[in-house]
C-alpha cells in the first residue's frame, strides 16, 4: 500500500521561500490571465454563434447565397408564396411563422459623427418576433415609422460609446435620419450586434423590392425536406434552404483559424508558464535532495515523494488559478469584443473556467514532474551526502 | 543466530575504467542488544557499511541478513517497507524536515506503518519523553539547538520500536557539552530499552562508550579495540 507524505509537509513547504513563491504565483497567474482570456474570446465567439442557431428555423435565401446573406436577393412575394405553401411551417393564431428580412452591413452615422462605422442592419416585419424567440426588448419600445431598435452590442460593433445609440438618440442611414426607439437582447446571439427597423422602409430608402431571406420556423410535424423540396420545385423563384443549425456551424467553421490561432497563443503562453513552474520547483526540489534522500531512507517510496512534490506544484497552480479566475472574471468576463461580423462578448463561463484551472493543474504537474524525478533517480547514499 | 549478519561483502564503485573497493570481503556479527562502533579513516567505506546494513545501497557481492531476512534480496519497493518498519537511522545533524514540528518529525516513520493516530500519539510522546524533550513537542527545528535538534533525530529512530538503530557520525556536528548528552542518551536507550546500536564515528570517546569497536582500513574490517590516539592520528592524516 502506498502511504503519502502528511499533506501539511507539501502546503508548508509552500512557506520555505515566501519570495519563491509569490514570484512563481505572480508569473502563473499571469499565463493564466492570458490562458482564461483566450478561453473566454473562444467560448463567447462559439457561444454567440450556436445561440444564434434555432434549431427549428429554417433560412430561405437565393440560390448560393447561403454563404453570405447579405449578398442573396430574392423575391417579395416569396414569403406570402412559401407561407402558403408549405403546410409544415409553424402558425398560430392566424400567423403564419414566415420572416422576411433585409439583411445587409451599411454605414452607419451617429450623432454629430462625420465619418460613420459599418453597422449590420436587419429591415423585419412583425413576424421577425415569432421566429426569432431569443430576441427581447431591454428597453423603449419597438420601433414605427421612421424608427430603429438597436441591439445591445450594437454600439460596440460601431465603435461608439453605448450613449450613442440610447434611447431617444438618431442615427443617419442609407440618407435617412432614424430615432432609436429600443434596445433589445437576444442571449447573447450575434443578433444583438445589429440595428432592426420596419423592413418596407429600409426597402423605401435602399430602393429595393427584394428581401434578403426568409427565416421560417417549422410547426410540431414540419420537416425540413418539405421546405427544400418547395424550393427545389419552384425553380422560378430561385430559392435555396438551409437550417439555421447548417449556416452557424459553417460560420463556426469559418472562424477555425482563428480559434486555431488562438489555441497556439494558448500553448505558448502555457509553454512559458512550464518554464516559471519548472524553474521554481527545480530550485525547491535541488534544495531538498537531502531531505528528500532522508525520508526515502525511513522508508518513503519515490513515488510518494514525487506525488508529494507535484502536490507542491499542484497548489502553486491552483493558487494561481483561483486569482487568475477571480481577475477574469473581474476584468474580462462580459467585454464586448467587435468584429467583422458583428460583435460579441467575453464569456468566463463554467467550460471556460474548468479548461482555464485544467490548464493550470496540468502546468503544476509538469512543472514538477521533471524535477522530482531527476532527483528520485539518484542513490539515496548519495545524496544524502548533498548539502 | 547473530541479529545482523554481513557475509563476504564486497562493494566496488566504477568510474570508467577505474575500480574503487571501500568493501573488500567484510564479515561482521551484530547480537541483539549490542553497541558496536565502527571506525575508521575518511573514504574507509564506514558510511558504505553502515547504508548496507540499513538497507539504503546493495553490495556488489556477498549478502546482508537482519534477523533471518536476507535483505540484499528485496526489492526496492519491499526494501522500502522493510526500513520503515525495522531500521532507524540517526543522521548528522540537521536532518529533521525544518516545516514539521518536532513531534510530526518523530511521527514521520509511525505513518509508515499500520498505527492507529491514538497509537502514534502515544508512541511520539514516549520516544520524546525517552530524549527528555516532551516539552518540546510543539517546537520546530530552528527552535531547537544543535543538540536537541539530534535528540529529536533519535526519537524518530526509535520511535517505530527497530530491531537496529545505525547512526552516522551522530555527534559530527555537536559541541562537547551536547555530544556528552547524546552519548548519556544512546547508552541509556541501549541498557534500558536493549536498543540495539552500530555506530559510525570519528569521535574516540563515542567509540568508547561502545561494547564492541571495529575499524575500517583498506576495505577489511578489523575487529580489535583500537587505542583513542591512533584514530586521532589517522584522522588527522
Ligand atoms: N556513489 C559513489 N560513487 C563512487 N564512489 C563512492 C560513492 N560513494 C562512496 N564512494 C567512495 O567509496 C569510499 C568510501 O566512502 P564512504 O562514504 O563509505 O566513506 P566513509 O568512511 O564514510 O568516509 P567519511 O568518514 O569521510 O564519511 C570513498 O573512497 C568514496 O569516495
Ligand atoms: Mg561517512
Amino acid at each position: 500500500m502506498l502511504r503519502l507524505l502528511p499533506w501539511e509537509y507539501g502546503v508548508r513547504n509552500l512557506f520555505r521561500r515566501p519570495g519563491r513563491t509569490a514570484l512563481t504565483v505572480a508569473a502563473l497567474t499571469l499565463v493564466l490571465l492570458m490562458v482564461f482570456a483566450a478561453l473566454s474570446f473562444v467560448r463567447g465567439l462559439n457561444l454567440s454563434l450556436a445561440i444564434s442557431a434555432d434549431p427549428r428555423v429554417v433560412l430561405i435565401h437565393s440560390v448560393g447565397g447561403g454563404e453570405n446573406l447579405e449578398s442573396s436577393s430574392i423575391p417579395a412575394r416569396s414569403a406570402a408564396l412559401v407561407a402558403a405553401s408549405i403546410p409544415g411551417i409553424q402558425r398560430r393564431y392566424g400567423q403564419v411563422y414566415v420572416s422576411p428580412e433585409l439583411h445587409l452591413t451599411t454605414r452607419v452615422y451617429v450623432d454629430g459623427d462625420e465619418q460613420g462605422a459599418l453597422g449590420v442592419i436587419r429591415g423585419v416585419a412583425p413576424t421577425a418576433l415569432l421566429v426569432r424567440q431569443q430576441v427581447q426588448l431591454i428597453e423603449g419600445r419597438w420601433p414605427q415609422l421612421g424608427e430603429v431598435a438597436v441591439g445591445r452590442l450594437a454600439a460596440v460593433k460601431l465603435g461608439r460609446p453605448d450613449e450613442a445609440l440610447a434611447v431617444g438618440q438618431t442615427v443617419m442611414i442609407e440618407g435617412r435620419r432614424w430615432r432609436v426607439s429600443g434596445r433589445f437582447a437576444a442571449v447573447g446571439s450575434a443578433l444583438e450586434a445589429e440595428i432592426w427597423g420596419p423592413l418596407d422602409e429600409f426597402q423605401q430608402a435602399l430602393k429595393r423590392q427584394d428581401v434578403s431571406l426568409l427565416a421560417v420556423t417549422l410547426g410540431p410535424g414540419g420537416e425540413f425536406g418539405e421546405i427544400d423540396e418547395f424550393c427545389k420545385e419552384r425553380l422560378d423563384l430561385e430559392l435555396q434552404a438551409t437550417p439555421e443549425t447548417f449556416f452557424y456551424g459553417n460560420l463556426q467553421a469559418h472562424y477555425r483559424p482563428i480559434r486555431l490561432l488562438i489555441w497556439s497563443i494558448v500553448a505558448l503562453v502555457s509553454g512559458a508558464g512550464v518554464l516559471a513552474g519548472l524553474n521554481t520547483m527545480y530550485a525547491n526540489v535541488l534544495g531538498r535532495v537531502r531531505e528528500l534522500a532522508m525520508l526515502q531512507t525511513l522508508g518513503y517510496s519515490r513515488t510518494a515523494l514525487v506525488l508529494s512534490v507535484i502536490q507542491e506544484g499542484m497548489l502553486i497552480a491552483a493558487i494561481s488559478a483561483l486569482m487568475a479566475a477571480a481577475m477574469a472574471l473581474w476584468a474580462i468576463d462580459g467585454t464586448a469584443i467587435r468584429f467583422t461580423m458583428g460583435a460579441f462578448v467575453l464569456r468566463m463561463d463554467s467550460v471556460a473556467v474548468a479548461t482555464g484551472c485544467a490548464v493550470a493543474l496540468a502546468l503544476g504537474v509538469v512543472g514538477a514532474l521533471t524535477p522530482a524525478l531527476r532527483v528520485m533517480r539518484m542513490p539515496i547514499g548519495e545524496s544524502l551526502k548533498a548539502i | 543466530m547473530a541479529l545482523v549478519e554481513v557475509i563476504d561483502v564486497v562493494k566496488e564503485y566504477r568510474k570508467g575504467e577505474h575500480v574503487i573497493r571501500p568493501l573488500d570481503e567484510v564479515s561482521l556479527e551484530i547480537e541483539r542488544h549490542e553497541f558496536v562502533s565502527l571506525m575508521g579513516a575518511s573514504g574507509s567505506g564506514k558510511s558504505t557499511l553502515l547504508n548496507l546494513i540499513a538497507g539504503i545501497d546493495r553490495p556488489t557481492s556477498g549478502e546482508v541478513i537482519v534477523n533471518g531476512t536476507a535483505i540484499t534480496r528485496l526489492s526496492r519497493r519491499q526494501l522500502a517497507h522493510w526500513r520503515a518498519a525495522h531500521i532507524g537511522y540517526v543522521f548528522q545533524t540537521h536532518n529533521l524536515i525544518p516545516v514539521l514540528t518536532a513531534f510530526e518529525n518523530v511521527e514521520l516513520p509511525l505513518l509508515l506503518l499500520p498505527f492507529s493516530r491514538s497509537e502514534r500519539r502515544k508512541r511520539v510522546a514516549l520516544a520524546l519523553e525517552a530524549v527528555g524533550l516532551s516539552d518540546r513537542a510543539d517546537h520546530y527545528p530552528r527552535q531547537l539547538s544543535g543538540g536537541q535538534e539530534q535528540r529529536v533525530g533519535i526519537a524518530r529512530a526509535i520511535v517505530a520500536d527497530p530491531l537496529v538503530v545505525v547512526a552516522d557520525e551522530p555527534t559530527g556536528d555537536l559541541d562537547a557539552e551536547s555530544t556528552e548528552q547524546i552519548l548519556e542518551l544512546l547508552m541509556r536507550l541501549n541498557t534500558e530499552l536493549g536498543t540495539t546500536f552500530l555506530v559510525v564515528t570519528h569521535d574516540p570517546r563515542t567509540a568508547g562508550i561502545a561494547q564492541r569497536r571495529l575499524r575500517l582500513e583498506k576495505g577489511k574490517l578489523l575487529d580489535r579495540d583500537c587505542p583513542a590516539h591512533v584514530a586521532t592520528i589517522t584522522e588527522d592524516e
